[in-house]
């Protein structure tokens, strides 16, 4: 099993695979990927791509076949044929099979492998970044914990709506949840996405391995500006993050967005929850 | 046999118990939901090639949206979001449900089963009415000041609750509509199984139903089993809605503690994904009935394919929660949930390979059913396959909520059903209206279907793999993108001219009924028991009880020389 997964993964392979199929074809291509585990999405795309492709074409070339040679026309007659023997119903169930273990099997595999072993695999550590994240209809809300590395204090940092950066080539986890109704945080360059669910905190983490600058969609309906829930994300140098972060507005746990409840666990400003 | 009673025109063609003028009934309604809602898709790929553009005249410019804030004639977000929410209800539950489950349902059960009618011909009426009451819900929602409903076809709260900022009673009325369909559904599923279970003619046992009939049985089974579920969903949405409840309601918004907008995604879910089993079963059925007929050969495989059949329906409700991946459910349910949902491609496998053993060997007519029953095996395919990506928990994650999603889900849902539709009324309209279609148009009208179908859900699924999140009016608001608008209007003018072809359809289909040839009384040869009684059908559908000696399928069989089919209820 982890050699099939090895073999999958030599992301190179596929690319060459990916390239020389597809090449002319630009717009399959998805945005251009600058995290440190979107290839692992990417290959598991690619795979299926491939799979999928073979079992089509087979069919389609089966019955492009079949249309030729068994149309009817004078002299030709159908076989009386049930295909219920025992030797056409074991070719059936083998095909089921054979489906479920180059198709599902693998895919399964290098899923789960991949959520083991980078999407739920958390980062830990003083190097990751912590971000908080509370949507509202129809902007992002950014918060950075400030000096003393601690959510719901009075230096929480808060930039300009819409606008987030971080550093390269260092873990980011982000917690989130909206204020209004459900919004989806997606940025495609990343290839993750989380929803935001009124009255629960999402986590999710990713690392950028380029700089740059790139956007962040909304995902999850969420009104009639739904289309222009835009967001930005800045990928810059630790130096250069660390120095936008010390010109931005120190500000406490919010009380003025008419969430009066103290004791809703979600309040704009929440304390970390460290083991989700 | 019964029923011979004198009927006035109301008793006869109004409010009629018959379940073929019952079936003709949903036929209709189906019909002009199906072009009402396809016209709303026109609309909105109208909209997205040519954003805030005037409509043309011959999109009704000069009438729809005279008083949009954005100018006359101009769609709005407001209102786009409008165009999709009920282009999606609309479709599914007004135009695939009524055609597929409701006309044919009626019109085919009693007839192949050899039944003289449902087993309660007064629950089919109710059914019916109460189905036209929930359109007449629906349709007044767009009298209203506000507009329709606008959170989508999944209405996920708190978005389609008053806190989420769509003004008017959109979101009640649509919640009110699709209850009383809900209602209407459960009452003919209720029918249907009984009548299954208990009308069958004598001989006719479960292994020689057709399988038109297994389909519509499971789907009947899937309806009794998760429509409630869904009403209770949708009971406590109106609640949220109308009482000031907040089950549904949390976070900012919330003055009440303890609402859960995740409680209202799961109860969709669990009736969401069987919904989309209960659509596409009776077209299985269909499709692999139809193969047969045209390939003039049994069902390769039929029990494989009917057990195969069952176990889909056993676990199409076991795996909701795919549609959930990225709301930050339990890992584990999560993992669960996606071994369940790739345990149906083996089913599933093994049915597809039994309709290519149908074709194998056959002697093959391309009719205008069968070229349709045939398109189904490409867009089923297609559609079956692209679900892998969406069952994966990682790739979903980034495809999730994207226009690959919707060309999945169009292929599978919109293409093979109503594919299976189209195959279902070009093969029972000789019987159920004693005339023949014409087979130039037929003809003409799946090819002028089928390409431009593959060119819109095919470039929606590319769309989707650049990215493209769902639900966008503008897209070129995205500068990621930008590398897909230029596919955005190969897939407009192909919808257009989908929309176009089935003005052909309507053609024939209104021609034939006034001026088609006269249909003998078995024009394709088939075997099952429909093809038996007299054209057109009296009230009470067969002289005698049939007896029924043979499988759904029998052609070729070379112990009969004259011809090469034989009734279920002729004798060998």
């Amino acid at each position: 099993m982890n050699k099939i997964i090895h073999w999958i993964r030599l992301r190179n392979f596929f690319d060459k695979i990916k390239h020389n199929l597809w090449s002319g074809i630009w717009f399959l291509d998805p945005p251009k990927d600058v995290s440190l585990d979107g290839y692992r999405i990417d290959n598991v795309i690619q795979y299926t791509d491939m799979v999928v492709t073979i079992y089509f074409g087979i069919v389609v070339l089966a019955m492009l076949y079949f249309i030729i040679k068994y149309r009817s026309r004078p002299g030709h007659k159908a076989v009386y044929d049930k295909g219920d023997t025992k030797k056409h119903m074991s070719i059936t169930i083998m095909m089921g099979l054979l489906v479920f273990l180059s198709i599902d099997v693998v895919i399964e595999g290098m899923s789960f492998n991949d959520l083991k072993e980078a999407f739920w695999k958390f980062p830990k550590g003083d190097k990751v970044v912590k971000i908080e994240i509370m949507p509202q209809q129809f902007a992002w809300n950014f918060r950075y914990n400030g000096t003393d590395g601690k959510f719901a204090t009075d230096d929480d940092l808060i930039p300009a709506q819409n606008h987030m950066h971080i550093p390269v080539n260092t873990p980011i986890v982000i917690q989130i949840a909206p204020y209004d109704v459900i919004h989806s945080f997606f940025i495609p360059n990343f290839r993750v996405k989380i929803d935001a669910t009124p009255g629960m905190i999402n986590t999710m983490w990713f690392q950028a391995t380029e700089t740059g600058k790139f956007e962040i969609a909304c995902a999850e309906l969420c009104g009639n500006s739904h289309y222009r829930m835009k967001g930005y994300l800045t990928v810059e140098s630790e130096e250069e993050f660390n120095n936008w972060l010390q010109k931005q507005d120190e500000e406490g746990p919010e009380d003025d967005w008419g969430d009066e409840d103290e004791d809703n666990p979600t309040r704009w400003g929440w304390a970390w929850k460290e083991s989700i | 046999m019964n029923n011979h009673h004198n009927q006035s025109f109301w008793t006869k063609y109004i409010f009629s118990t018959d379940h073929k003028v019952i079936g003709k009934q949903f036929l209709w309604l189906g019909i002009f939901f199906l072009l009402f809602g396809g016209f709303q898709a026109m609309l909105i790929r109208w909209s997205l090639s040519n954003n805030l553009e005037a409509l043309p005249w011959w999109l009704f410019g000069d009438i729809l949206y005279q008083d949009s804030p954005m100018g006359p004639g101009i769609i709005g977000p407001d209102a786009y979001n409008q165009l999709f929410t009920m282009h999606g209800t609309i479709m599914i539950f007004w135009a695939i449900t009524p055609i597929l489950i409701g006309a044919f349902g009626n019109f085919c059960i009693p007839l192949q089963i050899g039944a003289p009618d449902m087993v309660f011909p007064k629950l089919n009426m109710i059914s019916f009415w109460t189905m036209i009451l929930s359109s007449v819900v629906l349709l007044a929602s767009y009298l209203l000041p506000n507009g329709t409903a606008g959170a989508g076809w999944t209405s996920y709260p708190p978005l389609s609750t008053p806190v989420g900022g769509i003004p008017g009673l959109g979101q009640t009325f649509w919640t009110l509509a699709i209850t009383l369909m809900g209602t209407a559904s459960l009452m003919g599923a209720i029918n249907y199984i009984t009548t299954i279970v208990r009308l069958r003619a004598p001989g006719m046992n479960y292994f020689k139903l057709p399988l038109t009939i297994w389909g519509l049985f499971l789907t009947s089974i899937l309806n009794a089993l998760f429509i409630p579920i869904i009403a209770a969903g949708l009971i406590i949405l109106l609640l949220d809605q109308v009482a000031g409840t907040q089950f549904l309601i949390a976070g900012g918004k919330a003055t009440i503690p303890g609402g859960d907008p995740l409680l209202y995604q799961h109860v969709f879910w669990i009736f969401g994904h069987p919904e989309v089993y209960i659509l596409i079963l009776p077209a299985w059925g269909i499709v692999s009935d139809l193969l047969s007929v045209f390939s003039r050969k049994p069902a390769f495989g039929y029990k494989v394919t009917a057990i195969c059949m069952c176990t889909i329906t056993a676990l199409s409700g076991l795996v909701w929660g795919h549609h959930m991946y990225t709301t930050g459910m339990s890992p584990l349910l999560g993992k669960s949930f996606m071994f369940l949902t790739l345990l149906i491609s083996i089913p599933s496998a093994m049915f597809f390979f039994n309709w290519l053993g149908t074709l194998w060997r056959g002697a093959l007519k391309f009719e205008t059913p069968m070229l349709f029953a045939m398109s189904v095996m490409w867009v089923f395919g297609l559609g079956g396959l692209t679900g892998l990506y969406n069952a994966t928990i990682t790739s979903d994650i980034y495809l999730h909520d994207t226009y690959f999603v919707v060309g999945h889900f169009h292929y599978t849902m919109a293409a093979s059903v109503l594919f299976g539709g189209f195959a279902a009324i070009y093969f029972w309209f000789p019987k159920m209206f004693g005339r023949r279609m014409n087979k130039l148009m037929g003809k003409l009208h799946f090819w002028l279907s089928f390409i431009p179908l593959n060119l819109v859900f095919f470039n929606m699924m590319v769309m989707g793999y650049a990215g493209h999140h769902r639900r966008i009016f503008d897209p070129s608001e995205y500068e990621f993108l930008k590398s897909v608008l230029e596919l955005n209007d190969i897939i407009t003018t192909s919808a257009f001219i989908l929309g176009v072809a089935q003005i052909l359809f309507i053609i024939n289909f209104i021609y034939s009924l006034i001026k088609g040839k006269i249909s003998e009384r078995n024009p394709w040869k088939a075997s099952t028991l429909e093809w038996t009684v007299d054209t057109p059908i009296p009230h009470g559908n067969f002289s005698s009880t049939p007896i029924v000696y043979n499988g759904p399928h029998e052609y070729s069989n070379p112990r009969i020389k004259d011809r090469d089919w034989i009734a279920q209820s002729d004798s060998l």
